[in-house]
């Protein structure tokens, strides 16, 4: 256990499953050098196979004992899916569009599919996901050369790239399948939860471009923060999975108001939900029930009285309010320079100079 | 009749304990040999000598289809040869794999063949080499690693931003595009080879050292790897220049996704350095067999051990508890073996990481923040006993395969 911890609560209600998140932290930090592959953060269709394909049966975590389970690491060919692109600049020689390689998996392969059936009881919801910094964290546990390490100062999971020696046990331990491996360099990678741009005072990248202001990023023990009131205060937001053992530090507030099922004359089942209640209690645990009855009972309250803090919280009036990352605590602990400031390098990557061939470069 | 019977049995099983431990004999050359490779005309003047490597079974790793794949490994004789020239040594190992893995840059599932030797910093004292699985506390070893592996580039341990830059994220295109395509594919380090020190399991550190004029090669010929090591007789880390040393073995085959202790080891055997005079007390220790009563030893292992440790069949300890011994005769000395039973203190094995089997903490730490083995001293065992149980445990090893 870290001293403080770093959280981040997602509004599943919100969510559109636009991907501004997975494309802000692409663009951030994976789509070079190797990681062209990874999505640190990605949003999936729940019911599906979801990222890396079939993620919830590859095994990890813990068991009810505390030991830590072997799993399977997946193949990035047939279960991450390799990044294709097209053949442009061909097509003014009158060729046909095709793409480089053969895609058979990716990312958002299931995309809406969901389950059930059009129109009676079809439905899906959208799950973004990124490394949830457990406080007992799989991939950790599960390396043989204590290259993982939890930050002391806010429980950020980290891999100490020199320690690293790309063996993939790691891979094997996290049950949410959030640590990849770079071939490129053999070596682990995986979320860092922006922590350069956390350390000053900014939400990571995956939060701040939201534009459904789903996210809510700050520390567990701020009862001040939102993040507090909806975890520990009010209990709507629920950790995914959490009888994988590994304590994991992003929550959920989980789908509350559902649309009905229709019978075969296409009329509404009157108190019907889409949603199997056993789906929900899969992902989210058996609180999932006293979580939707808490948000349903402040919204009825909001609409009869004018006033629930918690609709005002999700709501989400001001994007900043969502957000409390505390930058004196930072500063306090002088923590001006990052843990492997490798990571910040990249940062000059939008200065010019680094984007045009140089002759020093060539050499 | 029954007691010759005996006899014979225990002579049988003794024999069936037979290490290949003669030493290794490396020849002294007129020519320099700081950097050979397995085609050198050189390694003509010397011969090969057998090892034998057991498959680690100690502990057991997280990877669900490599356990599956590994979990009935047997034994591999590799063959070794070394040649020194007074300055430099240099070793050339040659083991069969029938397929020749390498690791991939766009594979997350493929792993590299590969062979590793390990060196003990200190080796004044037989009885307290360091631990084979890469020393222990104290008793610190270096390793000398070479992975088959396609040609990688690593822009960012070098700072180099704008070579970690997707091509399709470049505003070139044409002929720019492909000047840039062609400089990272220039920079591309194409042999994975790496120097390590540790100090036990967990400790392992690179050691980054660019003039170390340590050169490794790999080659892969008609179903058989062979590998060589050339490196000075004294480096900043190690001093090979005396009559004997210890060395180790390890190779991995990346077909069965082996990698990091997935892995078959030696045990430590003795390099002799030809015409140089010391070294025999190490290489007798080395060579010699253990010598006790087999029969008894296994009694007393019954009684004594398998409440914790696992061996073979004996499956009565929780998983985890303690290291399983299957395979402790292949690569445990017998001064460790004795050493162990009197201080489980002496050489502490980290094992899992903690957290991974909470329950079964393999040792723990004390009030000056030292770690203490979880397993009672033996020291109040007899000699005869000990002695007879080190016999035993040398046995436990797979055969050849």
């Amino acid at each position: 256990m870290s001293q403080r911890q770093l959280a981040m609560v997602m509004d599943l209600n919100k969510c559109i499953g636009c991907q501004t998140c997975t494309v802000a932290c692409k663009t951030q930090w994976t789509n070079r050098n190797g990681r062209e592959y990874m999505y640190w953060n990605n949003v999936e269709t729940y019911p599906g196979a979801g990222y890396p394909k079939n993620w919830q049966t590859l095994g990890g975590g813990f068991d009810e004992a505390g030991d830590l389970q072997a799993g399977v690491i997946p193949s990035i060919q047939s279960d991450y899916g390799v990044p294709w692109d097209y053949n442009y600049d061909e097509l003014q020689e009158g060729k046909e569009l095709v793409p480089n390689v053969e895609p058979t998996w990716g990312p958002n392969w299931d995309e809406d599919e969901g389950a059930g059936a059009f129109p009676e009881d079809n439905y899906f919801f959208y799950i973004p996901r990124i490394c949830n910094h457990c406080s007992n964290p799989g991939c950790l546990s599960a390396c043989p050369r204590d290259a993982i390490f939890k930050r002391d100062q806010d429980g950020v999971v980290l891999v100490d790239l020199d320690r690293c020696q790309g063996y993939r046990y790691c891979i094997a331990g996290c049950p949410y399948k959030k640590i990849y491996f770079n071939p490129k360099i053999s070596k682990s990678e995986k979320c860092i939860l922006c922590f350069p741009r956390i350390e000053k005072g900014l939400p990571p990248a995956c939060a701040q471009q939201c534009v459904g202001r789903i996210r809510f990023v700050g520390f567990l023990d701020d009862e001040e923060g939102q993040v507090y009131k909806l975890v520990h205060k009010y209990k709507v937001a629920l950790p995914l999975r959490s009888d994988y053992g590994t304590v994991p530090n992003v929550y959920y507030v989980p789908p509350v108001d559902t649309p009905p099922k229709f019978d075969a004359n296409g009329k509404i089942i009157e108190g019907s939900n889409r949603i199997p209640s056993s789906e929900l209690e899969k992902l989210f645990g058996p609180q999932v029930h006293e979580a939707i009855k808490t948000v349903q009972n402040e919204k009825q309250k909001r609409k009869q009285s004018g006033q629930s803090e918690l609709m005002d919280i999700l709501i989400a009036y001001n994007h900043e309010d969502m957000f409390r990352l505390d930058t004196g605590y930072y500063q306090s602990l002088g923590l001006n320079q990052s843990v492997d400031n490798r990571y910040t390098a990249g940062k000059y990557a939008s200065k010019l100079k680094f984007f045009a061939p140089s002759k020093e470069a060539h050499k | 009749m029954k007691k010759l019977l005996g006899l014979l049995l225990a002579n049988l099983l003794f024999a069936f304990g037979l290490n290949a431990s003669e030493p290794i004999k490396a020849m002294k050359v007129l020519g320099n040999v700081s950097n050979l490779t397995p085609d050198s005309k050189a390694w003509l003047s010397a011969s090969f000598s057998e090892v034998m490597l057991y498959p680690q079974t100690a502990l057991i790793f997280f990877d669900k289809i490599a356990n599956k794949m590994n979990a009935n490994n047997e034994a591999k004789k590799v063959e070794i040869k070394a040649l020194y020239d007074g300055k430099n040594i240099s070793f050339l190992l040659k083991w069969r794999d029938a397929t020749r893995s390498v690791q991939k840059t766009d594979s997350s599932t493929l792993y590299g063949d590969g062979v590793a030797f390990q060196f003990a910093q200190n080796y004044d004292n037989v009885k307290t080499l360091p631990y084979i699985g890469m020393g222990s506390e104290g008793r610190a070893v270096v390793i000398h690693l070479a992975k088959a592996s396609e040609g990688v580039y690593e822009p960012n341990g070098k700072k180099d931003v704008y070579h970690q830059v997707n091509p399709a994220n470049q505003n070139l295109f044409g002929k720019d595009l492909q000047t840039y395509e062609q400089s990272v594919e220039n920079k591309k380090e194409s042999e994975y080879q790496r120097n390590f020190i540790a100090q036990g399991f967990r400790s392992m550190t690179q050691i980054r050292d660019e003039n170390a004029k340590i050169h490794m090669y790999m080659q892969y010929k008609n179903g058989f790897w062979e590998a060589t090591l050339s490196q000075p007789l004294k480096t900043e880390y190690l001093n090979l220049d005396n009559g004997a040393f210890p060395i180790a073995i390890a190779v991995w085959d990346g077909e069965k996704k082996n990698r990091d202790g997935l892995k078959s080891l030696s045990s430590w055997i003795s390099v002799k350095l030809v015409g140089k005079s010391g070294g025999d007390k190490l290489i007798n220790s080395l060579s010699a067999m253990p010598q006790g009563d087999i029969k008894n030893g296994e009694k007393i292992a019954l009684e004594n051990c398998t409440a914790c440790h696992r061996y073979k069949n004996e499956h009565t300890a929780a998983a985890f508890m303690a290291p399983n011994l299957s395979n402790i005769g292949g690569y445990a000395t017998k001064e460790y073996l004795k050493e162990s039973i009197e201080h489980p203190n002496a050489v502490i094995v980290p094992g899992y990481n903690i957290k991974a089997h909470p329950n079964y903490p393999w040792y723990t730490l004390n009030q000056e923040g030292k770690r203490v083995s979880t397993m009672p001293p033996y020291d109040w065992m007899d000699e005869k006993s000990k002695n007879d149980l080190v016999a035993f445990l040398a046995t436990l090893k797979e055969g050849e395969e």
